[in-house]
């Protein structure tokens, strides 16, 4: 429904996308830096806010765009026609992208009026892994995002464009100064936790100074929200966003998950954990929440059943809010991918995310489609080899260049991923508006070339054993490396497939399957010398600064380049759209020609549905991660 | 009568030479023989000693021999080692394709090819070899004429993998059991020949030793290990799986150094340790050989186990094991589970199998059931 879930992270969807197949959206995220530091250090100094009055006379307000999300996408849709009609799309089988689109255009679409929806149905969806916590501002994982993006309510969205509005359900209107060093917000007065309580600008504001609080262990959701200097509340609706800086990107900090402060305020000095006191306990059985659904049963390992909230979009008998397309959601917790696809077989379970191999080898029959079909999106996310700018063998950008040069990517694209997956070039997705123009060209296979540039970069075999050497202080170091990598099976062919193809230019290149926690401690450490990895997409491109600045938290390649690091700055203070696409454009292609990944594909988003299910729309985040996302899934009434 | 036939014996021992009564070990062998499972067992181990020892020049897409540039080169012997594959290839940049740029480069060349030309390690793709299209990959590579046992997702031919496979599997299970037939004849004889509180040491240690779980200790040496190989597997699995062997040993060794041949040996002088050698360890073989067959198969299983469960050694290793857990991925593709687990389940089986008759052959107990 909302999307808090850090989407000012750049989220890693490293080495376990491919597990996570069954999250959608953020996979994993790396727990802020923040968090692990010491608790002792004071995040948050106190702050003399001035008078609301003051404020007023002295910033520039702009409007802000305060929207509906479903609305948004009615708008889009009613331009769209669909391409076959539903009974037609529901007998279609989706082997080709015009299928795809097909199946989309008719299925993917939001009901032309109420009588069509079934108020009363259950969705039953898939999630890979059970909640941690149900404490919003405790998750880390994609469930824990998930199912607070359903229970909770956030004051803003992003659409499938990423771009940023608040959400009319919760806001009546947000003003930016025109530095974008302040945010307005007025919240609506009709919200209400579930237990009655109205839901205040005082809840957001202690919310806020949870979440900075070093005493509490909030893994995820700091980072991002450390980068706001203040928030205060003028009255219960009124509210000031403070800003470190004047960034452009401010926005995307505004979001987090919000939990009712008359809950939380009694014990939090006691037991700032918020987990282990009784009292706290209580409350993580039987959550108070602010959002369009409630807990009704969990059963850890199996089940969470979340039921619509009546006091959400009804109040004194009067509909406030759009009211929620199903009555109940149940998250069922199946690990193993091919049970899940039984389980969606047999109608036990209504969308589960596919794997390749799934999508191509067990999902093309009658079987399958007895009661369910399949949709696919494509998603901003890549998978690239990275190579340790650091070492001696990847130092010359030429190095890299040949390693580029020696992939077999037909081999890749065609064999290894089904050709289901779009080559990568770089950074950015050719669709997206941060893209260079021209785009980047994909490489090709070339071992002559590849050879080619490791002889000008010094790599021969000198010593006439096969395998290429240079010298480096009268030391002779054989061209010989290790590739770390998850022990999924994609991954290992495909990194199997560089081995051999450098195998052929006379570079020995290891295998190494790798476990997860290990290979995350090691990237971070930079403790390897290529890795194949991926990452998924932020919703700015100043995100990616993490990955590409000198030093960065994210660095893990150690890659170096002033230009670059100037750029970054400079795209993150330029408030113009059109001259930010050029700086990132730029970027872009300063990346692709030092080549510090060897950039392979992106992996598209593959979902299974029920034939029950209609209106999943793909964004570049997948069919979840943005708004409206999943509020505009709905079923049918039975004719 | 009976004095009269005593007598004749031994005037015709007189005229011939005596003959020598058979050895133990000939007798045992005489009865194995007898045993046509066993036999049979024997002779498909030797097959698979075969296999492993000339998988190169069954499967492959390096030449046998080859004739280049005036110079006879062995190219297939890379797959046993790399640098056992002449540099000239690569300097002359072969780029692991042989079939055509030997004819390019040297239109006098000639080479005898493997009988199957597939490489375990790499998929074969098209015109390769004198117009043969390439592997198929995917789900689409059932068995055909090309490839016998079909292919893998990724293309690379079953049949190759297989018969490279079989040095793995032949070669954990002697170098495990190698390693672990020292230790434990070692311990099991010094422990049951000194007794006392040596006895007591040893036997402690034994104990210790059996407590630790194998499959455990491997996984954990594994994630410690920076670049961990097969032959780390294999001095686990031998290090921690000689404490049945050693029990055996210890109990004969016990029992014969109170045998009548060796208190003659101690009173003639001979030294403790020519005792324990050359007298008592060859008589106690035996029963020792028994365990160490299974534990072959034990080794064979484990490694099969670990690779399918992808804790084997580093991809791409053509292990039958490997090539279950990828059939795992996709149930449909049985030839990737079928031709693997008969291969392990022939291997295993043949192992028990001599073990089985080896004890019945051995133990005078038996001899005559």
């Amino acid at each position: 429904m909302y999307q808090y879930p850090r989407f000012n992270l750049f989220v890693l969807a490293l080495f376990l996308m491919m597990t996570l197949t069954g999250c959608p959206g953020p996979a994993t995220e790396e727990t802020g830096e923040e968090a692990d530091s010491e608790t002792k250090e004071v995040l948050l100094e106190p702050f003399d806010a001035p008078k609301l009055a003051d404020l007023d006379a002295q910033v520039e307000w702009e409007d802000q765009p305060v929207l509906d999300s479903l609305e948004l996408l009615r708008e889009r849709q009613s331009q769209e026609k669909p391409q076959v009609t539903v009974e037609e799309a529901l007998k279609l089988k989706n082997t080709d992208q015009e299928m795809n689109e097909k199946i989309l255009s008719a299925l993917g679409r939001l009901p032309e009026n109420d009588e069509q929806v079934d108020w009363g149905a259950t969705i039953n969806r898939h999630v890979g892994a059970d909640l941690k916590s149900t404490n919003p501002i405790m998750g880390s994982s994609a469930v824990e995002f998930e199912v607070s993006s359903l229970t909770g309510f956030g004051l803003f969205s992003f659409d499938w464009n990423f771009k940023p509005f608040a959400v009319s359900d919760t806001v009546v209107s947000w003003q930016s100064s025109k530095d974008k060093l302040y945010d307005k917000v007025v919240l609506r007065d009709d919200l209400t936790w579930s237990d009655g309580t109205p839901i205040t600008a005082h809840d957001i504001v202690f919310t806020f100074k949870t979440i900075m609080n070093p005493a509490v262990p909030v893994p995820a959701v700091r980072s991002g929200t450390d980068q706001i200097r203040w928030i205060q509340a003028y009255d219960d609706q009124t509210l000031v966003f403070f800003h470190k800086e004047s960034l452009p990107t401010n926005v995307w900090n505004l979001n987090f998950p919000i939990i009712p402060k008359h809950i939380y305020e009694k014990e939090l000095e006691s037991d700032p954990t918020l987990q282990d006191s009784p009292y706290h306990v209580k409350f993580e059985n039987d959550p108070v929440t602010g959002g369009p659904y409630q807990f009704e049963k969990r059963e850890r390992g199996q089940e969470i059943l979340l039921k619509r909230r009546e006091s959400w979009y009804m109040q004194d008998g009067k509909q406030v809010r759009t009211r929620p397309y199903f009555e109940r959601v149940r998250l069922r917790i199946i690990e193993d991918p091919n049970t899940a696809l039984l389980a969606l077989k047999n109608g036990k379970i209504d969308e589960m995310a596919l794997n390749p191999e799934l999508w191509k080898t067990q999902t093309e029959d009658d079987d399958f489609y007895k009661i369910c079909t399949k949709a696919n999106g494509l998603e901003w996310v890549y998978f690239y080899f990275g190579w340790n700018c650091e070492t001696l063998f990847f130092q010359d950008k030429e190095v890299r260049q040949a390693m580029s040069y020696a992939f077999n990517h037909k081999e890749m694209l065609d064999e290894l991923c089904y050709g289901l997956y779009q080559p990568c070039t770089g950074i950015f997705h050719e669709t997206a508006w941060m893209s260079p123009d021209p785009m980047s060209k994909p490489y090709q296979q070339n071992l002559a070339k590849a050879e080619k540039l490791l002889d000008e970069a010094g790599w021969i075999d000198h010593d006439g054993d096969g395998i290429r050497d240079k010298e480096f202080d009268g030391k002779v170091i054989p061209f010989r490396f290790s590739i770390m990598t998850s022990s999924q099976p994609l991954s290992l062919s495909i990194c199997t497939l560089l081995k051999e193809n450098l195998a052929q230019i006379g570079i020995i290149c290891e295998v190494k399957p790798t476990e997860f926690t290990v290979m995350q401690d090691k990237a971070r450490n930079h403790q390897f010398q290529a890795m194949f990895g991926g990452w998924g997409t932020g919703t700015d491109p100043d995100t990616s600064i993490n990955l590409w600045k000198t030093e960065a938290a994210r660095n893990y390649v150690n890659y170096s380049n002033p230009e670059v690091d100037k750029l970054f700055e400079e795209g993150r203070r330029e408030f113009d759209k059109e001259k930010r696409a050029k700086i990132y454009g730029k970027i872009h292609e300063l990346l692709y020609d030092d080549q510090p990944y060897t950039w392979l594909y992106f992996r598209n988003s593959f979902y299974g549905f029920n034939k029950d299910l209609r209106g999943y729309v793909f964004s570049p985040r997948g069919p979840y991660g943005y708004g409206p996302g999943f509020s505009s899934l709905w079923k049918p009434v039975e004719n | 009568m009976q004095e009269e036939s005593d007598n004749k014996s031994t005037v015709s021992a007189e005229l011939k030479t005596v003959k020598k009564s058979p050895s133990f070990w000939v007798e045992t062998w005489q009865r194995f023989k007898r045993r046509k499972m066993a036999m049979m067992a024997l002779v498909y181990i030797g097959f698979l000693c075969f296999v492993a020892i000339f998988a190169p020049a069954i499967a492959g897409t390096k030449p046998i021999i080859c004739k280049y540039k005036g110079h006879i080169y062995f190219p297939a012997l890379g797959y046993f080692r790399r640098q056992w594959e002449n540099p000239i290839f690569y300097k002359d940049r072969f780029r692991n394709r042989y079939p055509e740029n030997l004819k390019q480069k040297d239109p006098d060349s000639w080479a005898i090819w493997p009988l199957v030309y597939q490489d375990p390690y790499r998929r074969v793709y098209d015109d390769e070899w004198k117009g043969q299209p390439g592997n198929p990959t995917q789900d689409n590579g059932a068995p055909s004429l090309r490839n016998w046992f079909g292919t893998d997702q990724r293309g690379v031919d079953v049949f190759a993998q297989m018969v490279h496979g079989t040095t793995i599997a032949l070669l954990v299970g002697f170098v495990s059991m190698g390693i672990a037939g020292v230790i434990g004849i070692l311990v099991g004889a010094l422990a049951g020949f000194y007794g006392k509180w040596i006895d007591m040491v040893l036997s402690r240690m034994i104990e210790v030793v059996m407590c630790i779980p194998t499959l455990i200790l491997i996984l954990a040496i594994i994630a410690i290990i920076d670049s961990p190989t097969i032959w780390h597997m294999m001095a686990i699995i031998g290090l921690t799986g000689w404490t049945g062997i050693a029990r055996l040993a210890r109990a004969e060794f016990m029992r014969l150094r109170e045998s009548d041949f060796v208190l003659a040996a101690r009173t003639t002088g001979v030294g403790q340790f020519r005792i324990i050698f050359r007298y008592i360890l060859p008589n106690s073989l035996a029963p020792v050989l028994v365990p160490i067959t299974f534990g072959i198969a034990a080794a064979i299983l484990i490694e099969s186990g670990l690779s399918f469960l992808g804790f084997g050694a580093p991809p791409p290793n053509p292990s039958w094991g490997t090539l279950l857990n990828l059939g795992r991925q996709n149930l449909q593709m049985w030839w990737l589970i079928f031709f693997p687990g008969m291969a392990i389940f022939l291997a295993v089986l043949a192992y028990n199998l001599i073990g089985e008759g080896l004890q019945e052959a051995s133990d005078p107990r038996l001899r005559d059931a």
